[in-house]
């Protein structure tokens, strides 16, 4: 995870320009800013498309005609070892990104259904780890001290673990039950501190702004100061972070899957395709691929757009 | 000990490297082998993903270590040399004949041959023969094959020379003769001599112990071992006590054989296909179904052999469990498995042939057979479900598959589930761990409804290999080979009685039989015989698949093309 340089966002409101519609208009300054940016542009076209290609699975599987665990014989050439018939392993105009050699399953359609886990996993371990990262963060950050302690310390704790060995370990001695749901605990576990570390940072910054002090002065309460004060002024960062955990919880849990700990067979998954697919490489070069560039396309693709989102904010707050 | 060749047949689905392979007739590999006849002389590399189970002949127990254990040690018989039946034939090795049973086949007498010696030079006599059975039974070290155990007179408590010592009723009158009193006739015990706890060692319990053999072997056959490092590699150098003239099985070609251990399957086959270097004179187990497509080239044909494996792969059903216990419900499972998508799983055509019996066809009796037939090995759903709603399930039926972590039986296992989904029978996984698999699945209360495992016969009798599966007096509760625990009056009885037969062709012929009346109960679903396919180096000679040794190249017939 990267880090957010911790000044950001302090100074921004506070010095409030005066009131000539400071509220929409960073939004809109972000968004037309971004939409100069090709790359940017690229990439949430990328990422569209592949939502929707998770959303619509069980629609292309209708058009295709090819339910993602559907064994396809005659695709495949049994006197081979099982390989694709035909280019590019077996791209034809009923298999439109070819099939898995040894069953003859659409590529294509386990490719949709495979987006939909990563997707799921990915931005449920998402929505979990900002929540707890920000506000543990955040009253880290504000109120140190002793909680500042508790939380920094188990934050160290868990940042200092080998994490993807103890994924492993963990998962495979987890019973197998819900494979997706596991996957979602055991990433959000190792993942909160990253988020939390950079929101205590910014916290502690804020703690001693002006704005704050006023309202303090006021006589706000502390939990209100948090949620309304200094949250709205990290809004920027936890955007940011949020974009980046992304693509590296879809990397894991494909990294997972492929070293065979992650989503268990028959359920589609990327990780899992490319694992199937090395021994193969050498017949079938395009069963690697193809879910070899869809993963690399989306984990590209949000990347991009979340060091793009803070390039243009850091750019903002400066200004 | 059943479950040790439960496990043998599961590894060789799993290690390509342990795979020994037979050679059934598969119609297209030559007879001769490849490359002609071997020289005397050059270094023969062997090229292996796991290493050996144990160099100790009471221990270790599957196709592989079978064949490597001839190369090192003679035994009273041991199985021929060649493809097919000629390689499964029990034929006399330290013995000078098969030997001679008495009336009722209870009493069996052997006669060694001369000049036969072990490696430091000291002759081998029948009380070093005595002394390495009766060192075999030692509880610590008896995991290997057990039908010393099984057939052998002995007291109930007897546990090996060590503790109980010497044996009575195995006579030596002479230095060259030997007399087992066995605890029933059996007829096939010429078999029984032949497997590898009846290796002779010197009569010297100072200094051959449970464990010293295991760390250093002593050599009767034409090779000894003279360098080992577990897990890496393994080098064998000629014996010059071994006298081919005692010897019409072992052909001993190349001065000496060395191992590579720890190379991972793929990296395997790349090397043996690209046959660069000292890969010329290597060879391998079974290539990946992934190399299939790559070693289609007439270049490559050229140095490829295969052979059926002699093993099964099936599904047994466990017919302790709720529905499981209904032979309708195991019925339409047979009706509905979809054997052709397992067997492309596996690999297709050249890895596998579709399965229709238990026994498979190097195996002696073999009859053939197809109870639950369907267009093109493909399933019947529409079958299954009427014989489904017959027992009570007109909704469908669900049950939980053991399945190993390893990508050729996941294949195997996806096959499964989806052509069963199809009869409305839903499958689940679940996946056990290679190292704890087969324990998992030989006990009775860890064990589910299902599971996917081999099992390759001792010999090519079904004497070893229906009893240990469908027998009810052979479920344990651990080590259990009896996985689909079924435990038949019927079947009982019948096997009591074949195994009371003195007429070996007879009691095959009665083995082919009863392997169609266990299949009419349907307790397990019979899927694959798998195939060894390998390709070997380029100066390599004499190699085929060897029918007893699950189709691995057969050690002591391959040598070197030209020594340099």
């Amino acid at each position: 995870m990267s880090t957010v340089p911790s000044e950001l966002a302090v100074e921004t409101e506070p010095k409030g320009v005066l009131p000539t519609g400071s509220a929409p208009t960073p939004a809109r300054r972000v968004i037309s800013t971004l939409r100069k940016s090709p790359a940017v542009v690229f990439s949430v076209c990328v990422i569209v498309f592949i939502v929707l290609l998770a959303v619509f699975a069980p629609v292309l599987a209708a058009i295709t005609g090819w339910d993602p665990y559907e064994f396809d014989p005659t695709a495949i050439d049994s006197d081979l070892g099982g390989v694709p018939i035909g280019p590019f392993g077996g791209i034809s105009s009923s298999h439109w990104l070819g099939v898995e050699p040894g069953n003859g399953r659409d590529i294509l359609v386990r490719i949709a259904y495979g987006a939909r886990v990563s997707l799921m996993i990915a931005v449920s371990a998402t929505l979990i780890t900002t929540t707890f990262g920000v506000v543990l963060g955040m009253v880290a950050g504000f109120f140190g001290g002793l909680a500042d302690q508790i939380i920094s310390r188990v934050m160290d704790f868990l940042m200092a673990f080998p994490s993807l060995i103890f994924m492993i370990a963990l998962l495979s001695a987890l019973p197998a039950g819900n494979r997706p749901a596991l996957l979602v605990l055991v990433l959000s576990i190792f993942g909160w501190p990253y988020t939390a570390r950079v929101i205590r940072g910014q916290a502690m910054s804020l703690r001693n702004s002006e704005f704050v002090e006023a309202a303090r002065a006021s006589g706000a309460r502390p939990v209100k100061i948090v949620f309304r004060e200094v949250l709205p002024n990290l809004r920027g960062t936890i955007i940011v972070l949020a974009t980046l955990a992304v693509p590296s919880y879809i990397g894991t849990e494909a990294g997972l899957s492929f070293l065979g700990v992650g989503v268990m067979p028959p359920t589609p998954s990327w990780g899992q395709m490319i694992s199937t697919a090395v021994g193969w490489y050498a017949v079938d070069p395009m069963f690697f691929l193809i879910p070899g560039t869809f993963l690399f396309l989306t984990v590209f693709a949000f990347t991009v757009l979340g060091d793009n989102l803070r390039r243009v904010l850091d750019a903002g707050d400066a200004a | 000990m059943k479950r040790r060749t439960a496990f043998l047949g599961l590894a060789i689905a799993t290690s390509i490297a342990l795979v020994g392979c037979t050679a059934a007739d598969t119609g297209s590999g030559s007879t001769e082998g490849v490359g002609g006849e071997p020289v005397t002389g050059g270094t023969l590399q062997v090229l292996q993903n796991t290493d050996f189970s144990h160099l100790d002949p009471a221990q270790g127990f599957d196709g592989g270590v079978n064949n490597f254990y001839r190369l090192i040690y003679r035994t009273l018989t041991t199985q021929g040399v060649g493809e097919g039946a000629e390689g499964t034939e029990i034929v006399p090795d330290l013995a000078t004949d098969t030997g001679t049973p008495n009336e009722d086949a209870t009493v069996w007498t052997f006669t060694l041959k001369d000049d036969i010696f072990f490696e430091d030079g000291t002759p081998i006599t029948s009380a070093d023969v005595k002394f390495g059975v009766e060192r075999s039974l030692d509880p610590s070290i008896s995991i290997g094959s057990p039908y010393a155990k099984i057939v052998l007179y002995m007291p109930e408590d007897y546990q090996g020379f060590y503790i109980s010592g010497p044996l009575d009723t195995i006579e030596t009158p002479d230095e060259k003769t030997i007399v087992f009193h066995l605890n029933q006739p059996y007829a096939d015990f010429a078999a029984v001599v032949g497997q590898a706890p009846f290796t002779p060692f010197p009569a010297d319990d100072e200094s051959v112990t449970t464990t010293s053999i295991d760390q250093q072997p002593i050599a009767s056959g034409p090779y000894r071992v003279t360098e080992y490092q577990r897990g890496s590699t393994l080098v064998l150098e000629r014996n010059e006590h071994w006298d081919a003239s005692t010897d019409d099985v072992r052909k001993a070609y190349p001065d000496s054989f060395e191992w590579t251990f720890g190379l991972d399957g793929a990296t395997i086959d790349e090397r043996m296909i690209a046959g660069q270097g000292d890969d010329q004179n290597a060879i391998a187990g079974s290539v990946q179904a992934a190399s299939i497509a790559r070693i289609q080239t007439p270049e490559i044909q050229e140095r490829t052999i295969q052979g059926l494996q002699g093993c099964t792969t099936y599904m047994p059903l466990n017919t302790t469990k709720p529905g499981m216990d209904d032979p309708l419900v195991r019925q339409a499972i047979n009706l509905a498995v979809n054997k052709q998508a397992v067997k492309d799983g596996t690999g297709g055509s050249q890895l596998a042939d579709i399965a229709t019996t238990m026994m498979p066809p190097t195996v002696a009796g073999f009859t053939e057979f197809d109870l639950y037939p369907s267009e093109d090995f493909e399933g019947d759903p529409e079958a299954a479900k009427e014989l489904l709603a017959e027992a009570g399930y007109p909704d469908g039926f669900e049950f939980t598959l053991d399945i190993r972590n390893n990508p050729k039986m996941q294949a195997q296992a996806e096959a499964i589930q989806q052509s069963l989904a199809q009869a409305g029978i839903t499958v689940n996984f679940n996946l056990i761990d290679s190292a704890t698999f087969y324990e998992v699945i030989g006990t009775t209360s860890q064990q589910h409804d299902a599971a996917i495992t081999g099992w390759c016969p001792d010999w090519a009798s079904g004497a070893t290999f229906l009893p240990p599966l469908f027998e009810g007096t052979q479920i344990f509760e651990k080590g259990n080979s009896n996985v689909a625990q079924l435990n038949d009056p019927a079947v009982n009885e019948r096997i009591a009685e074949i195994r009371a037969m003195t007429d070996v062709e007879e009691a095959n012929a009665a083995w082919g039989a009863l392997d169609e009346q266990i299949m009419e109960l349907a307790p397990a679903v019979p899927l694959l015989f798998e195939k060894a396919v390998m390709v070997v180096g380029s100066n390599v000679a004499g190699a085929y698949a060897h029918a007893g040794f699950s189709g691995g190249i057969d050690y002591v017939s391959v040598g070197l093309a030209s020594a340099e």
